[in-house]
């Protein structure tokens, strides 16, 4: 009986407890997403900001994974912008990432990172008089799926004493810059085969022709 | 299964990022049982068997019961997450308490007096949050819980290696006892700071 | 024991961190900025106030023999408070202090002050320990983000305060500056005592010999 007894009023208590942090959760939950879809948005406004991309069309990959079109002021798609998660030393790095059509880096903004202080932190150090991370900037206008770090035989300085950090980050933003260009690739593959009728043919040396993705993107 | 994978974590977790040394888990029985070498070897064998039950019944917990999409209620239940993890520890810690002395009365003799104190190690919660926050799934968790816990072993393991010599050190009398545990520490983690540059993966 | 008592015994004598080494894991690791160390010192002295509060009031109703199990719920109930409100409010903060918010709820300073006072004493005094020692694990975790801070970084509370010259000790803002500072601390805080001690010793002597005064 007393195993009973004190059950139930362990059962209770810890029900009340449930009970009061559900109704709080109530109310810091929307607080909690909308800081980070704000965090974001800012995020894509500022890397895509070189091509003058205004306007952003949430997609998904296959797995879910989600990336955005870019459009600047006349609806023109100028990039896209995805999410990088790279596993660094001691967090994952995450990193908004903008590309052009042809998917050369646009800009890019690490919006979540623990890495050790004064070694991986050096990723989103800032020199002074200056605006952006000098780690960040030696990717601009680089081809996605030529990113390396020098040990990699890549061109990308790693930060002194924070190789994995580095790797980490560089990788990520490979990976998720070649998983959009498939995706892109094949709607693109889908939208050539529908227009093969139509003589008018994709320039061959410009795969992404604007007009067919406005017609998909719709 | 990817082996290569588990092998990167297990490394990671015992080598790379031990978790006294450099995630600063588990300090306190760290600092408070490596005075003696069998007390240590006991510890550090209570804390490997514990972490790893404890990453299962905690992964299985916030799969099935917790999370949003797959858990069985359908509710976003993950706010409550440190209340049922913490609850599953101490009660997991008691049961295994009970089940030892019962089947194992010889272990129990050993590990038993250690088992409470594993309640209030960090390093064991500290796992079970780390495992939720890296997504790893059931079978690598289970592969961190248990190499978290044998690194922790190995640091304990050393520090009370290094104790047991110290007591016949002539040491500045301030400093004996806790504060020359905490610079031997320091040291060590001096030596374990050159893990971080394995590369593996 | 007067109430004043019970408030600085938390700050000095019985400074969790420095005298009882208790709450160690964070004091090491949350130190390597005064930002950190402050924003866990308020999140650890809310925990505490609430759960000895609680603890205090219930102490009359609650069975013997599952006292920690519902000391652990009322203390992590409070811990996940805190972590909401962090990561609502102050997301920098929470993202910096990162697993260690969730792991207040293993401090053992809390479910320790639960266990020896609040579960034993009246109200206010339970009060007034809980701010104490929540005060002492602030002040100590100050201490040692002061050494690391400015050695590590050259900078307190994100301001550089070292002159230009100065290469900050990298080392410090790492695992094992947390390690060896908090060493040097300890070891300070023991030769104050001696020294103290041996004063008294001294007093004693020459009271006893009705020396001169």
């Amino acid at each position: 009986m007393l195993i009973v007894r004190l059950s139930v009023i362990l059962m209770v208590i810890a029900s009340i407890a449930s009970g009061g942090l559900a109704l709080l959760n109530k109310k810091t939950a929307p607080v909690i997403a909308a800081y980070k879809a704000e965090q974001q948005a800012k995020a894509r406004l500022e890397v895509a900001e070189p091509v003058g991309g205004v306007e952003f069309r949430e997609k998904s990959l296959e797995d879910g994974e989600l990336f955005w079109e870019a459009f600047d002021s006349d609806s023109n798609l100028v990039g896209y912008v995805g999410m990088a998660y790279g596993k660094g030393y001691s967090s994952t790095i995450e990193t908004v990432c903008g590309f052009d059509t042809e998917f050369r880096i646009t800009g890019l903004k690490i919006i979540y990172q623990q890495e050790t202080p004064g070694l991986g932190t050096k990723a989103v150090e800032v020199k002074k008089g200056e605006t952006k991370p000098w780690f960040l900037k030696q990717f601009m206008k680089k081809l996605a799926a030529n990113l390396a770090v020098t040990k990699d035989r890549g061109e990308i300085d790693s930060i002194t004493g924070a190789t994995i950090t580095s790797r980490a980050i560089t990788k990520s933003i490979k990976g998720v810059g070649l998983r959009i260009k498939d995706k892109v690739k094949v709607i693109d593959e889908v939208a050539v085969k529908k227009n093969e009728s139509i003589t008018h043919e994709p320039e061959p040396d410009n795969p992404y022709m604007k007009k067919e993705f406005k017609e998909i993107a719709e | 299964m990817d082996f290569g994978n588990l092998f990167v974590i297990a490394v990671g977790s015992i080598l790379i990022n031990n978790f006294v040394l450099m995630r600063f888990l588990g300090i306190c029985p760290y600092i408070g049982v490596s005075k003696k070498l069998d007390s240590a070897v006991g510890m550090g064998m209570a804390v490997i068997f514990v972490m790893t039950l404890a990453s299962f019944a905690t992964w299985i917990i916030y799969r099935y019961l917790l999370h949003p999409v797959t858990g069985i209620w359908g509710v976003d239940l993950t706010f409550l997450r440190t209340i049922a993890f913490i609850l599953v520890i101490a009660s997991l810690v008691q049961f295994v308490e009970m089940m030892i002395q019962k089947l194992a009365p010889a272990l129990y003799s050993a590990l038993g007096i250690f088992l409470p104190l594993i309640t209030t190690n960090c390093a064991v919660l500290g796992v079970a949050v780390l495992n939720i926050d890296d997504n790893l799934n059931l079978v690598e968790s289970i592969v961190n819980g248990i190499a978290a816990g044998i690194g922790f072993t190995i640091a304990l393991i050393l520090m009370a290696g290094i104790r047991e010599r110290l007591e016949l050190a002539n040491i500045p009398k301030p400093l004996q006892g806790i504060p020359i545990a905490f610079i031997m520490a320091g040291l060590m983690a001096i030596a374990f700071l050159g893990f971080s540059g394995l590369s593996v993966g | 024991m007067s109430l004043g008592n019970e408030f600085t015994k938390g700050i000095y004598a019985e400074n969790p961190v420095l005298r009882l080494a208790l709450g160690l894991c964070p004091a090491l690791a949350v130190s390597s900025s005064m930002t950190n160390a402050v924003g866990m010192g308020a999140s650890t002295i809310f925990v505490l106030l609430m759960s000895n509060m609680l603890v205090s009031l219930m102490r009359k109703g609650v069975p013997a023999k599952i006292r920690i199990p519902i000391y652990i719920v009322v203390i992590a109930t409070f811990v996940t408070v805190v972590e909401m409100v962090l990561a609502a409010y102050f997301p920098p903060l929470f993202e910096s202090l990162g697993i260690f918010v969730p792991l207040i709820v293993v401090n053992c300073i809390i479910l320790g002050r639960a266990e020896a006072f609040a579960g034993k004493r009246a109200f206010i005094p339970s009060i007034i320990d809980g701010l104490g020692m929540g005060i002492g694990f602030t002040l100590a975790l100050c201490a040692i983000a002061t050494v690391r801070e400015i050695l590590g970084n050259g900078t307190w509370f994100n301001l550089q305060v070292t002159p230009t010259g100065f290469e900050p000790v990298l080392l410090f803002m790492l695992a094992p500056g947390a390690f060896i500072t908090m060493g040097a601390w300890l070891g300070l805080f023991n030769w104050i005592d001696e020294r103290n001690a041996e004063k008294e010793k001294t007093k004693a002597y020459m009271t006893e010999f009705g020396g001169e005064k």
